[in-house]
């Protein structure tokens, strides 16, 4: 019976194993929580400094809130969410350099698992600097219109788009197995976020930025995440937000997943 | 008897340029042989600038403002400084590479005196610096920025990014010696983005407000990014170059000294 059960378990996910690497990432952050540090400390600073050096901006007239909190909170949860991805990626590169990855690879449940448990860790990981980006900003002035649902949809814009980057980090550390190689991400995702509307509106934008800005898909990922923050909840805002993130994790998911199936082969 | 001491004292300061010399070219071609790391450093601030000229056009008609032709101009004593922070703590994080596998311990049982050690690793560091700087100069001039104090200006500014990795990689030698670790060096990253960040690097303080703007003017950053501005946007002046180059220079002595002091006080009074 058993010798029937396990070569079915090792072709499906198995959610046990998930959970299991997901379990044992968030006791890694228990027990070593200057691990939490870096994804936190981070965009609470980067908070602090664009709504501290950019707040002027509100004065212009077209700026798309009169509170700087209100533009800033959102786009600064999310790069922190980025990073929270890419550093779950992070300890998947130190299981490879300690050799326990190995030993994970020998487990009787399927690669997926692992993959899967990995991203879930990073999705709760990403609550972290959201959390500490929403508590910075009410004490610096946040009005928060949206309540409750703006929250809510700015933890999940964060938790999907740290699974984006964890999994688009993973395809990389499967197959070069080094920390280092994470820079890679970490300039793309600079990139992505810097070259949106973050800062300022669509309509402030010149030259090739606004081009750029128009056609990067974390525009509309920015704009899901916002909405509750400025005017209000609208399908017309959401939709697009949806479409990226699904297409996104796909991607990462099939790219990953390739790199994972390719390794030891 | 004086002969002989004056000869004994030119091949003591002989060997001492000679040796910081050797070890400032190891650390150079030794930044140089990663040039993956060493780019991300250089394009970074550049992609930096260029998106926030393309979004902060806007922000040149604010009252306060300063009179420039375009945010480029006002952006690049910022973004010279900004990407010779990203690489400043380098010297620090190979000096702890040495101590971690053991090279530090064969360089110190050989006649290298202490000081070339750090100070040529630094050295190696300043000059990449130097290049670096004149390479965002260029780049910057090609897209239309102007320095308005012209030559002059220009090497004030690339003087003072030599002198800012002085400080920086001082300080993280401090650390990497007190420490011996690359990781503890490697943290003081997020300190330097920040101290970057809470300056006058991409905003003027007089369009900042309340405890900001306080921590920005009182932000060392902000000290030497002012003079350099003016430098650039405005013309000549003899004050502001002191002054960019003066807190740097002051700031390299003291710091250096502090190195050396660390590192005698580790390994006891040769």
């Amino acid at each position: 019976m058993n010798t029937q059960t396990l070569p079915k378990a090792a072709n499906g996910i198995s959610l046990s194993i998930a959970m299991a690497v997901c379990r044992r990432g968030i006791l890694r952050v228990v027990s070593r929580p200057t691990l939490l540090l870096p994804i936190v400390f981070m965009p609470v600073i980067m908070l602090v400094s664009f709504t501290g050096a950019f707040g002027s901006l509100t004065r212009i007239e077209g700026y798309g809130s009169e509170n700087i909190y209100d533009w800033m909170a959102p786009y600064v949860a999310l790069q922190g969410s980025v990073f929270a991805g890419v550093f779950g990626s992070a300890s998947t590169a130190e299981d490879f350099e300690t050799g326990f990855f190995d030993r994970l690879l020998l487990t009787p449940g399927s690669r997926s698992s692992i993959l899967l448990g990995t991203v879930l860790v990073s999705a709760i990981r990403s609550l972290f600097p959201t959390a500490g980006v929403i508590i910075v900003s009410l004490l610096g002035g946040l009005n928060l219109s949206g309540g409750l649902p703006a929250i809510l949809l700015l933890t999940a814009a964060s938790a999907l788009m740290a699974s984006v980057f964890c999994l688009f980090s993973l395809a990389i550390v499967y197959r070069f197995k080094t920390i280092r190689s994470l820079m890679i991400v970490q300039l793309v995702a600079f990139t992505s976020f810097f070259m949106t509307i973050g800062q300022v509106p669509l309509e402030f934008m010149t030259g090739w930025l606004h081009q750029v800005a128009r056609f990067n898909p974390t525009t509309n990922v920015l704009r899901f995440a916002r909405q509750g923050f400025l005017d209000g909840i609208t399908w017309e805002l959401t939709w697009p937000g949806i479409v990226v993130f699904v297409a996104a994790n796909a991607v990462g998911s099939v790219l990953a997943f390739r790199s994972l199936r390719r390794i030891g082969s | 008897m004086n002969k002989v001491n004056t000869a004994t004292s030119s091949r003591v300061i002989k060997n001492f340029f000679s040796q910081t010399i050797v070890l400032a070219q190891r650390s150079l071609v030794s930044e140089l042989r990663q040039i993956a790391t060493v780019l991300p450093g250089l394009l970074f601030p550049l992609l930096l600038a260029f998106t926030y000229t393309e979004q902060f056009e806007r922000v040149l008609s604010l009252p306060g403002f300063p009179e420039v032709d375009s945010f480029l101009d006002f952006l690049l004593p910022a973004t010279v400084l900004q990407m010779v922070s990203f690489g400043a703590s380098n010297s620090g994080t190979e000096l702890a590479l040495d101590i971690e596998n053991g090279f530090m311990d064969r360089l110190l049982a050989s006649p290298v005196a202490r000081v070339p050690v750090l100070i040529g690793r630094v050295g190696g560091s300043a000059l990449l610096a130097g290049i670096k700087t004149v390479i965002i100069v260029l780049v910057f001039l090609a897209d239309g920025a102007q320095i308005s104090s012209g030559f002059a200006g220009f090497l004030v500014l690339t003087l003072s990014a030599c002198l800012l990795v002085v400080v920086i990689g001082g300080l993280s030698q401090i650390l990497a010696i007190r420490s011996g670790s690359q990781e503890v060096v490697g943290a003081t990253f997020p300190l330097i983005f920040v101290m970057i960040f809470m300056s006058s690097a991409f905003f003027p303080t007089e369009l900042m407000s309340g405890w900001f703007k306080q921590l920005a003017e009182f932000n060392p950053m902000t000290w030497i990014i002012d003079p350099l501005r003016r430098l650039m946007i405005v013309g000549w002046s003899w004050s502001d170059a002191a002054t960019a180059l003066g807190i740097l220079f002051l700031g390299s002595v003291l710091i250096t000294g502090a190195s050396v002091r660390t590192l005698h006080k580790k390994l006891g009074r040769p």
